[in-house]
């Protein structure tokens, strides 16, 4: 929806792709493949929360859900930590 | 944690929808206070030694810090994921709000006897900084949906989202924690009349009702949406509130006719020149003995190289494009130029009175006001949150 790029003013060009959006890797493949991996890992959660639900109807025993989700998220990304 | 809305205009979200929220709320939570901690770590490891290498000292601005990160590992993974969590926040909403626009406008409609009023202006010609971009990658910006509910359900849902339970149960911490700290701060202060310029969706708009319940509210936006949005959650939130489609640098009201002019999180939304004159335009609506406050990012002068590029990363990264240069004066020097006193500005940080308490609050407004304007967690939506105000006395 941009006639021309709102930017800050000291913004080389070069932090961005042809299509305006911020890179980061050398590879610009690897932005999207970032952004492919997390909205994976959310449907992977969204499966796992129905998943707790028919667990908290059987047992009759509510899960802190915030609580797994945080484990979850951990567990996942670890591999990505003190890059 | 994602904050579950106080009227009945939040989201009657399918069990989907609930997780895909609480996921990205959850992997927010991830990147700004982990992710943001491996990145110092790689700054002070490797970043600004290789800076240091290269040019004889230390990154000395945000803008050298941000060099010095380019192309980091750390830096590269916060940021790509950082970008994508905030796509993710409008996406985790969308559906529920076009699934709700029906409902949103019927429950709208029945709180519209209630005290509070709306004035939208169709000949307002909106600001391009306000429709022609993405802000903080929203699609759609804050005119989507033109003067329908649409582009506030998203904003309001969305920083439920976004905002991991760090800016209260109803959205309104900056809101309580400033007002009540002017409260604490100056006792005898009584205003009569308020203003809150840039209010959205008027979330930090209401507290000034619970502090100061005898005061006239007034709020204003450029943008048609978010008001009417704001003025139905007023009145269902029971706080008359007067919501007018107007420019905080353009404003339609007499001289000396308000006690306070009020903003949260607006003046980095603003071009250099729009800023300067929202100022003025405090300046000459204030009643002598008023108070303008703004709640806002951190100077950059104030914080150290590291730091500065932390917030300073919206502006590059999250269509701000404002933001750098906003951090980049010092509130003092735009109170000077609109005319206020130096002596009768003042700047200081609060804790959030959601996280921290209210006797922390008390004691933030009573203590040393000046502590904690460098510490990492002032301005950043992280744990332990806390808030940056300034403001100026009209004497």
């Amino acid at each position: 929806m941009n006639d021309e790029p709102f930017r800050p003013e000291d913004a080389p060009s070069s932090l961005y792709d042809d299509t305006g959006n911020p890179r980061f890797f050398a590879d610009p493949g690897m932005d999207r493949f970032v952004a492919v991996v997390m909205n994976l890992a959310q449907e992977v959660w969204v499966q796992q929360e129905r998943l707790l639900a028919l667990e908290e109807e059987k047992s009759g025993q509510p899960v802190d859900r915030d609580a797994v989700a945080k484990e979850f998220i951990d567990r996942v990304f670890a591999p990505i930590r003190r890059a | 944690m994602t904050v579950e809305l106080q009227h009945p205009m939040k989201a009657q979200s399918t069990p989907d929808e609930v997780a895909r929220g609480r996921f990205v709320s959850g992997i927010r939570g991830l990147i700004l206070n982990d992710l943001a901690t491996d990145m110092k770590d790689a700054y002070d490891r490797r970043a600004a030694p290789a800076f240091r290498k290269e040019h004889g000292r230390d990154p000395e601005t945000s803008r050298e810090a941000h060099q010095a990160l380019r192309g980091d590992p750390a830096f590269n993974i916060y940021s790509a994921m950082r970008v994508q969590a905030q796509k993710m926040v409008w996406a985790s909403v969308a559906d529920s709000v076009e699934r709700e626009g029906d409902r949103l406008a019927h429950e709208a409609e029945l709180a519209a006897a209630a005290p509070g009023s709306l004035t939208l202006d169709p000949a307002l010609d909106v600001p391009k900084n306000v429709h022609a971009i993405d802000v903080h990658l929203m699609p759609g910006s804050y005119t989507r949906g033109a003067d329908s509910l649409e582009a506030g359900a998203v904003y309001d849902r969305g920083l439920a989202v976004f905002s991991m339970g760090l800016m209260g149960a109803n959205l309104d911490d900056i809101g309580l924690s400033m007002s009540q700290y002017i409260k604490q701060r100056f006792p005898d202060f009584a205003p009569q009349r308020i203003l809150d310029t840039g209010c959205t969706v008027g979330h930090n708009t209401l507290p000034w009702k619970q502090v100061y319940p005898d005061a006239e509210l007034i709020a204003i936006d450029a943008a048609p949406g978010p008001l009417a949005y704001a003025s139905a959650r007023a009145k269902m939130q029971g706080q008359d509130v007067q919501f007018r489609q107007m420019c905080a640098d353009d404003l339609a009201f007499e001289d000396a006719s308000f006690d306070v002019v009020w903003s949260s999180m607006f003046l980095h939304e603003l071009s250099k020149k729009q800023r300067a004159k929202c100022l003025d335009e405090a300046f000459r609506v204030l009643r002598q003995g008023g108070l303008m406050l703004h709640m806002e990012l951190p100077p950059n002068a104030q914080m150290g190289a590291f730091e500065g590029f932390y917030l300073d990363w919206d502006s590059y990264y999250n269509n701000e494009p404002y933001y750098k240069g906003y951090r980049d004066e010092l509130p003092g020097d735009l109170c000077a130029r609109a005319g206020f006193a130096d002596g009768d500005f003042f700047e200081f940080v609060v804790p959030s009175v959601g996280i921290y308490g209210e006797q922390a609050l008390i004691d933030a407004a009573r203590g040393d006001r000046a502590e904690g304007v460098g510490q990492q967690t002032t301005g950043r939506l992280a744990e332990g949150v806390m808030w940056y105000g300034f403001g100026a006395w009209k004497k």
